[in-house]
Order: structure tokens, then sequence, then C-alpha cells
């Protein structure tokens, strides 16, 4: 999965996983390298998760569930939310999934995020779980998840729909990376991912001198059984968007609520034009419209708000899924999201936030570049012009 | 150009020419007298990058047949880099329409400078004959959407 060589450190499991990490946590703001942490902590009301930035380590301890079996609100959103306008000096660590991390980074390329100060914790995540399994069975949806983790199953098909088939489950841009899919079940492994993630971990007295290896073979393993996993996702879902009359079945009960566009991470703007009084026409254009092909939907704009939302965001759409835990009526919204995804960021040979140091696809050009596309521009006649 | 046939399908092309050349040509065409298809509504925007996916799919959405974007050369932009940017944003624009097999072919860029009058009469009359063979844009058929 990796080109270069990480290195990492081992501390014993004792009393479960999560406490096991609340102890490592909790070390880390103790030391005077942190001054806090933003961790998933579960309501009073025990059916979901908010993210808490914590300052007492009595309260990491006792409140934090590190690795959360749900995603109420992507991690990136609430990272967001603390350092839209810079971090100061505030040196934070936030435990986040793979995909929190991966629109961590997209949103920091996008000016969203200030990361100067910030230390991005990950770990093998087997998946999260359906937001609404989560508020229908508390309980049960929180063990089935710690099941997941003790297990350390990676192949559940209780995951949401996205995750089951998510190739970028392990290790990104994080600093610090908990090696779930190690074979050693005994120790938690941590592994370094940058300069700071090796500050991090000897703040917290780990010993970081050892090549990850097994965990890097285990990773690369599961990692192609999600390629096929994906592979044959997408198979199913060609048929879902291809052509118009496909893609208004697949979004036709579309209620317009654009709760997706608000539960996703990417989507930032302040007001997106899908909500703008310029997105309506004069009235007398829809009775035109009505007469010429017997009778339109009102509003208008229900399948244009998702061709739109993919145009505009899917080169930095982290598959987090989390459009569709949030949506009322069960549109499969993330599972097109991803697989339109997939493409447009493979025509740039993109991946949304795998790297931090590049800029996103739009933000930059190389003169000499789209060759396909350039040709087109060139000539006069299209190719395909049938009357030649 | 023939007689209008009450039948025969004429399509709504909207293009969006760069004011800097594209525009330029339009004009020198005119002025030269050169015959361009009548279907396509012009829409001067100060550069082609200027071409959000939102204006091509609101017209997509709305029924136009056809959309062209055209802008300056690479190399030749008022503003230095801006159809480069232009380019990009096509491709994403191009690769979605494709994913969708939302009839990418509808969707055309061109560079076209300003002293080429000749080729914009040229790329507007073929793009028309084009969309005029891929026939309506099959949104204007649904009454769902």
């Amino acid at each position: 999965m990796s080109t270069d060589s990480k290195s990492g450190g081992r501390i014993p499991i004792e009393n479960g996983i999560e406490q096991t990490l609340r102890k490592v946590l909790k070390e880390s703001l103790k030391s005077d390298l942190i001054d806090a942490l933003l961790l998933p902590v579960k309501v009073p009301s025990g059916d979901s998760y908010a993210w808490i930035l914590m300052q007492d380590p009595a309260l990491v301890e006792e409140e934090a569930s590190p690795m959360a079996a749900v995603m109420p609100v992507q991690g990136a959103k609430a990272l967001k939310s603390l350092t839209r306008k810079g971090n100061g000096s505030l040196r934070v660590a936030a435990m986040m999934r793979p995909c929190e991390v991966r629109g961590t980074i997209e949103l920091s390329k996008l000016n969203q995020i200030n990361l100067d100060n910030v230390t991005l914790i990950s770990y093998d995540c087997p998946g999260a779980l359906p937001l609404s399994d989560m508020s229908d069975a508390p309980q049960d949806t929180e063990e089935a998840f710690m099941g997941l983790l003790s297990e350390r199953n990676f192949e559940s098909t209780a995951v949401k729909p996205v995750c089951q088939f998510c190739t970028e489950f392990s290790m990104g841009a994080a600093d610090v990376h908990i090696g779930m899919a190690d074979p050693d079940t005994s120790q938690l492994l941590l592994i370094s991912g940058s300069e700071k993630g090796t500050a991090f971990l000897s703040a917290t007295g780990l010993k970081v001198d050892e090549e990850p290896s097994a965990w890097e073979k285990q990773t690369d393993s599961i990692q192609k059984k999600r390629i096929q996993q994906m592979d044959k996702a997408f198979q199913t879902i060609q048929p879902m968007v291809e052509g118009f009359d496909n893609l208004a079945d697949t979004f036709s009960n579309c209620i317009g609520c654009h709760n997706c566009q608000s539960a996703c991470p990417i989507c930032y703007c302040r007001q997106c034009y899908s909500d703008s009084k310029e997105s309506s026409l004069e009235s007398a254009y829809y009775l035109d419209k009505a007469e010429k092909r017997g009778g339109i939907s009102l509003p208008h704009d229900r399948l244009m708000f998702h061709v739109g939302r993919l145009s505009h965001m899917s080169l930095s759409c982290v598959s987090c899924g989390q459009c569709t835990d949030a949506c009322p009526v069960s549109i499969p919204v993330a599972k097109v999201f991803s697989y339109v995804a997939a493409q447009t960021q493979q025509a740039f040979e993109y991946k949304a936030g795998k790297t931090a140091g590049e800029a996103i696809p739009l933000k930059e050009y190389k003169e000499d570049e789209l060759k396909k596309i350039h040709e087109m521009t060139k000539s006069a006649e299209s190719q395909e012009s049938p009357h030649e | 150009m023939d007689k209008p046939n009450q039948n025969e399908f004429k399509p709504k092309i909207v293009g969006f020419l760069c004011n800097w050349c594209t525009y330029a040509a339009a004009d020198l065409a005119g002025s030269s007298k050169m015959e361009i298809d009548s279907a396509l509504t012009v829409i001067r925007v100060m550069c082609s990058s200027r071409v959000d996916p939102n204006l091509i799919l609101t017209i997509y959405f709305n029924g136009a047949d056809g959309i062209l974007i055209a802008g300056c050369h690479p190399g030749d932009c008022h503003y230095g880099k801006g159809n480069y940017f232009t380019r990009r944003r096509y491709a994403q624009m191009k690769q979605v329409f494709e994913t969708l097999n939302l009839d990418p072919g509808r969707l055309q860029l061109s560079w076209i400078s300003a002293a080429e009058g000749n080729r914009y009469a040229e790329v507007v009359n073929a793009f028309t004959e084009k969309i005029t063979a891929l026939g309506p844009n099959p949104i204007n058929q649904s009454s769902l959407f």
C-alpha cells in the first residue's frame, strides 16, 4: 500500500482496544505537545456520537469513543469548524476514519482547514455502520462495530455500502495511524506517517523503531479484495446512472431536501447556486415547457441539483457515504457519487485526499495535457460528424 | 439556407464565447457576411473559464440541444492562463457527461482566435449539423424531469 518505509511501535492491548487507545490519547494530552484532542463522544441519549474538543485528560479516559460505530458528522467538518479562521496556537490531535482524513486534506487544499497545528490520527477502518442502525438499536450497533474491530473483520456486509468497497481504508495522509489490520491482536500497532506523528508517538512514551511489514502485507491483501468488491459494485451502479432515463429513475424519489449536500464534507460553499433564486426561472417559462412536453415536474431542478453537485465536487469526493446516511428517502447517493468520482478523478490521475502536498486538479494546469480534448478543440468538424 | 420546414428539427444551441477572441471572431464573420447557422444563441463571457458547470447544466437541463464553449487558443488567453483552466473544467464536465451517458457529444469546446472569422463560421455550422443529426435533447421528451 505504501511506497516509503514507515516505522511503528506497539503497546499491549489491555481492557479492550478502546481503553488502550484512550490511555495513549490521554498520555498525549498530558504531554506538552498537544493542547486538546478532537474525539467522538457518545451523546447522553446513547444513540449517536458528537465531536468533542477535549482538554481534560480525565474526560478522555471516561467519555471518548475514539473509534465510533457510525459517522454522524464527518470529522473534516468538525475540524473545519475549529480551524476555518486559522487554528492560532492551539495544538490539536484529531482521531478520524481514513475517509475523514481524506476529507480534511481536501478541505485544507480548499483553504477551509488549517492543518499547521493539527496532528491527524487514523486507523484501518472496517467501515462505518449505517447511521440509521445506531438510532434504531444503539447498543447492538455499537457491539457489532466493536466485534468487527476485535475480530479484525474487514469484509463485513453490515457496514455502509460504500464502505464495503472502500479501497482507501488504511493509512493515507495521517500523521499517526493505528494498524488495526495487523495480525498481532494482542498489541496495538501505532505507525508514524510524518515528523508530527513521530513527535506525537514519542510524547506518549512509545518506542517507534519497528518496520510494520506484516501489517503492510495484510492491508495490501485486504485492499486487493476491496478492489474486487469495487469492480463488482461499479458494475451494478453503472446501469443505474447511464442515460438520462436511468439517472432520472435513480433520483426520482428525491424530495429535494439537499441533506446530502449539507452532510457532505466537500460541499463547503456558504450558499449553493441550487439554493439561490438564480436557479428559478419565470413562471411563463415553466408553463411554456409544460405545454411542449405535456407536463413537467416541480421543483424543476431536482435532478440538475445532483448532476450539478457531481460536476462541482466529484474531483474531491472522498466516498465517505455521508450523503446516503443523510438521505431520508434511501437514494443510494453515495454509490452514484463514488462511481462518478472514480471516473472524474481518474481523468486527472488524482485521488482525493490521498496526499497533502498536491493541489486540487482545477487549481492548476499544464500547458501540454488532456490530449484527447485538446485535439477535439482544434478541428472545425467534430470527429463523429455523420454528414461528410 | 433551405426554406424552413415545419417538421424539420431545428436545434437550439447556446454558445459561450470569450470576449477577447471568439466573440471578436463572430463579429468578424458577421461583418465579412459569412453564412452562419442561426441555431446558435451567443452569450458573451469575459473568459471561457468563467463558464461554470452550473451554467452548462442549467442550459442543458432546460432543454438546449447543444452547448459550445469557445475561447482563445492556448497561450493566447487575454488573462494569460484562463483557457488552460477552461480546458480542465471542460474535461471534468465532459467526463461527468460521459459517465452518466448524457450525450457528451452535445458539449463542445473550441479555440477560435479573433482573426479566425471563417473558422468561427465553420465550427458553428459543423456543430449545428452534428447536433441536428443527434436530434433533440432527450430531456425535452421527459415530463418527469
